[in-house]
């Protein structure tokens, strides 16, 4: 039996996709589809330096209100307000987000406060919000976080010193644009670990306890993309057609887990960012195989499935053979792309991972994870095994 | 012994009673500190004539006030849960998980919501013990 007999689910991914190489010139059309006429372009300095910032400003024409170029790494609640104040000056009526996480997440933020006032901090929830949002429009320029197509936004708090999380479907992006010129640039490291980032959370959505078979259907095919396209791409970042499908690989996976959510692996890739500053796709690339070991007992046939999209369940496997075979496959997977396979190659020191670990067991992603964590010695032994 | 009707301060005081009795609780609530606050939407076809507000208080493993309340009190809260009738009456029967309706959002929350998952054992168990109050529902 695939599913529980009781299954109930909502499925919720409304946002439109416009993709192909250039697309990001359609900005204009795509906020004038929305019923809009001006919107402020937010980004980073990285974005700005690297020029795609020029072009797409170019295709705003007159229906750019502005440019806020301030967002940092890990955006904050004060970043968000300066934002919102700042497009409210401008006039504008949408929300342009070029970039990666931090850039979108910001956009959200913008989002709910330019059309319902306040500070950010009155919005800390989830599903407070009971109508639509400032028209948001995504364009990506990694393929990994899937923040596209997500109603979550995290902004870090610093007066707390925690992240406040604004989980509303009422802010979903309503448009996100796939260019894949725009990820042309990117270094073959951070191509690789971005898109491991993507297949992460498809491979989580699989054996997350909220599975679904649409989700499943949608993370078995980023999947399939992932294995043909990453590595194309990451020997070669200028093949523009491997490219896109990674983009839409990682959108199909944002899907995915933004209905079925991540789950341990995440919550270790989490706190393993917090304590020893390794970026979260690189955390992920290399902790998804031990996380999947660690979950194999329960969640055979959710690897069975990923076996399948990964081209290694052969015929008369059995679904124990096939989810190890799928073990191995992401294993090898990872050597392929160059991405790194220990916690010690990506800064970690050894006496940093019980810290991790006990922050581990109080991150949210684990409550979804197939096999109960009792506590942090579990994840301190995987910890010690991808170190 | 005669239900409960839901909703009343009778109804609170037992499920107060319930959890405050619970050994198993008052291990798994260490760590929780805070105010929650229950608002249950009108519906009167169902019997629900106007909306219900409801306070709620634990502090590291112990139960402190349980009331039926006003709009203000409930407001004031740590953290606020609303939702539709049907909703709640779904999970203080155990037919919709409380952590799943919120991220459906058959329910809202307002508050920090790492804290919640931080504890979720604990908002479980005393999910748990809700449905362990012998309850009549306005529409039963």
């Amino acid at each position: 039996m695939f599913y529980d007999r009781d299954l109930s689910f909502i499925y919720y991914g409304p946002t439109r996709i416009v993709f192909g190489i250039n697309s990001s010139r359609d900005i204009q059309a795509e906020i004038e589809a929305l019923g809009c006429r001006r919107a402020v372009l937010v980004t980073d300095p990285g974005i700005t330096k690297a020029g795609l910032l020029d072009r797409v400003v170019k295709s705003l024409g007159p229906g750019c209100a502005g440019v806020f170029s301030d967002v940092p790494q890990d955006t904050g609640i004060e970043v968000v307000n300066a934002g919102a104040a700042y497009a409210r000056k401008c006039g504008a009526d949408a929300v342009v987000s070029l970039g990666g996480g931090s850039v979108i997440d910001t956009a959200k933020g913008m989002c709910v406060l330019m059309k319902e006032g306040g500070k950010l901090e009155d919005f800390e929830g989830v599903q407070l919000l009971t109508r639509w949002q400032t028209p948001h429009v995504v364009i990506p320029t990694t393929a990994g976080t899937g923040s596209e197509v997500t109603c979550m936004a995290v902004v870090l708090d610093k007066r707390k010193g925690q992240k406040i999380f604004l989980l509303e479907n009422y802010n979903t992006p309503r448009t996100a644009i796939l260019d894949p010129a725009l990820t042309e640039k990117l270094p073959p490291l951070l191509t690789a670990s971005t898109g491991m980032d993507a297949m992460c959370h498809a491979v989580e959505a699989l054996h997350s306890i909220q599975r679904e078979p649409i989700t499943d259907g949608i993370a078995m095919h980023a999947i399939r993309l992932l294995v043909r396209n990453l590595p194309i791409c990451v020997n070669n970042g200028s093949d523009l057609a491997a490219r896109g499908q990674m983009q839409i690989a990682a959108t199909m996976a944002g899907w995915a887990f933004n209905n079925s959510m991540v789950s341990i692996v995440h919550a270790m890739a989490h706190s393993i960012g917090a304590v020893a500053g390794v970026p979260h796709g690189i955390a992920n690339g290399i902790l998804l195989p031990f996380g999947m070991e660690y979950n194999l007992p329960e969640a055979a046939e959710s690897y069975a499935l990923a076996a399948e999209a990964l081209g290694t369940r052969e015929k008369g496997m059995g679904e124990i053979e096939a989810a190890e075979s799928a073990i191995r496959a992401v294993r090898e997977f990872t050597v392929r792309i160059r991405h790194p396979q220990r916690l010690s190659e990506a800064g970690v020191s050894r006496d940093q991972l019980a810290q991790a670990a006990e922050l581990s067991v109080s991150d949210g992603a684990i409550i979804w994870n197939p096999r109960p964590v009792p506590d942090s010695s579990d994840v301190l032994e995987l910890f010690q095994k991808a170190f | 012994m005669a239900k409960l009707k839901a909703f009343t301060q009778e109804w609170m005081n037992a499920f107060r009673r319930r959890i405050a009795d619970s050994k198993e609780y008052r291990e798994i609530a260490g760590n929780w500190e805070g105010s929650v606050s229950i608002i249950i939407n009108p519906d009167p076809a169902r019997g629900v004539p106007e909306t219900v507000y409801l306070f709620t208080d634990y502090w590291h493993g112990d139960v402190k006030d349980f009331l039926v309340c006003d709009k203000a009190k409930a407001e004031s809260a740590d953290f606020i849960m609303s939702g539709d009738y049907i909703r709640w009456k779904q999970i203080a029967r155990k037919e919709i998980e409380a952590t799943k309706a919120l991220m459906q959002g058959k329910l809202k929350l307002k508050g920090n919501l790492v804290y919640v998952v931080r504890n979720v054992k604990t908002v479980n168990k005393v999910v748990d013990l809700l449905g362990e109050v012998d309850t009549l529902f306005p529409d039963d």
